[in-house]
């Protein structure tokens, strides 16, 4: 649904910020190379099992340069994170800019079931995939 | 005429607006008609037990009490009234939050490297030589090269002095990341009443005891299990919930982790076990 509304918050725009420098990093930093190499998850490290949020850096640097496939392959959770982001950096912008309009959301209890239900889809799709 | 502005939320565009009048009005968002109440009579010790909006924490008042003594107040309040402390917290006051977190770990964290420095530089010198032979090592499994590596680089002069200027950045980044994960969680469960600005007030004053990253060694440990906790208490009172809710939306991440955790051990438990009987010979 999409309300009208006035400028943008601060958490608003410090979270389109925040957009902006995880999608920046995700764009210039290689996967391969500090600091992004070093990261690692210690859910995984002790079971061997990928964690919710696993993959997700992978997914970032794929998403950025539009190999949509390949960001859901990685993370299904990850994809649509980055293109949660992107879509609110922009549309910040746009608000900052003045346009009078803001998504208004409603968490039903179906939604709410809906997203617990997508969470839990990715995190056994990387899994899954990835498995011990 | 009210007593101070109060908070009201306009039910078209829902946003949230500050007004020193009840009655008909225009939101000043949406430009639509809408009725603030008359705010109810507030009971004797209303304080304690949590006011609609608060009067404001001791730093968002910084102004007139200052800015030294609004820091010490608010840390001091969180640390060991954190209920006084929350139910106190204005809505409208974001920045005023931003800042006391930002601020709080980043002289924290440097104040704590300095004095690691210079209290604990012999064990650094010879935690630095025992790592750096670890990862050396081939045997080793490669996480554990990794994070030696890892360690070894993170303590370096270097990056000691590069962390240092991007502490304010990190503290920013890290407070909004745990805000939205926790609110996430909350409206997951279906406990967050009050918008992101309550969830961020309490995640933000739950930064108070990351004061202890200026203690040496276990400052930081201690520090970020309070920060949990606090987060709870903050969550419960901002939102207007109950315990168990707060406490949910706050441990569930990590509740719904240990539960992965310990149906991968026992699966792996049961199939070690399966396995051994089979080579046995065994039913």
């Amino acid at each position: 649904m999409i309300a009208r509304a006035g400028r943008p918050s601060l958490h608003a725009v410090a979270l389109a910020g925040i957009a902006m420098l995880l999608l920046a990093a995700a764009a210039a930093l290689p996967l391969d190379a500090p600091p992004l190499s070093l990261f690692f998850c210690p859910f995984r490290a002790a079971t061997g099992f990928p964690c919710p949020g696993c993959g997700c850096t992978r997914a970032f640097h794929f998403a950025v340069r539009g190999q949509l496939a390949a960001a859901f392959y990685c993370s299904p959770l990850g994809m649509l994170l980055a293109l949660t982001s992107a879509a609110h950096l922009l549309w910040t912008a746009l608000r900052i800019a003045g346009l009078p309009y803001a998504p208004a959301l409603q968490l039903t209890r179906r939604a709410r079931w809906a997203a617990a239900a997508t969470l839990a889809a990715s995190w056994l799709f990387v899994a899954l995939r990835n498995g011990p | 005429m009210l007593e101070g502005a109060v908070l009201a939320r306009c039910p078209s565009c829902r946003n949230t607006f500050s007004t020193d009048h009840p009655g008909h009005q225009l939101c000043p968002v949406c430009g639509k008609a809408l009725v603030v109440p008359e705010p109810a009579p507030a009971a004797p010790g209303a304080l304690q037990t949590g006011l609609p909006e608060g009067p404001g924490t001791p730093w968002e008042r910084r102004a007139e009490l200052g800015f030294w003594r609004g820091w010490a107040q608010t840390v001091q309040l969180a640390l060991l009234e954190p209920g006084k402390l929350f139910a106190a917290v204005r809505l409208d006051k974001g920045a005023a939050q931003l800042g006391f977190a930002v601020f709080t770990i980043s002289v924290s964290w440097a104040l704590g490297q300095l004095l690691e420095a210079l209290l604990l530089r012999g064990q650094r010198e010879r935690l630095r030589a025992i790592l750096g032979t670890l990862s050396q090592d081939p045997d080793l499994a490669p996480v554990l090269q990794r994070m030696i590596q890892t360690q070894l680089e993170a303590s370096s002069p270097g990056w000691v002095i590069g962390l240092a200027l991007l502490t304010p950045v990190v503290a920013l980044v890290f407070l909004y990341l745990n805000a939205a994960v926790t609110h996430a969680v909350a409206a997951l469960l279906g406990q967050a009443k009050r918008g992101f600005a309550a969830t961020f007030a309490a995640c933000a004053y739950a930064c108070a005891p990351l004061v202890l990253l200026a203690v040496p060694a276990c400052g930081s440990i201690v520090g970020i299990i309070w920060v949990v906790v606090l987060t709870s208490i903050g969550l419960k009172v901002t939102h207007r919930i109950s315990t168990g809710a707060a406490a949910a939306a706050v441990l569930a991440p990590y509740f719904v982790l240990c539960c992965v955790m310990f149906l991968v051990m026992g699966s792996l438990m049961m199939a070690l076990r399966s396995a051994a009987h089979g080579a046995q010979g065994l039913p």
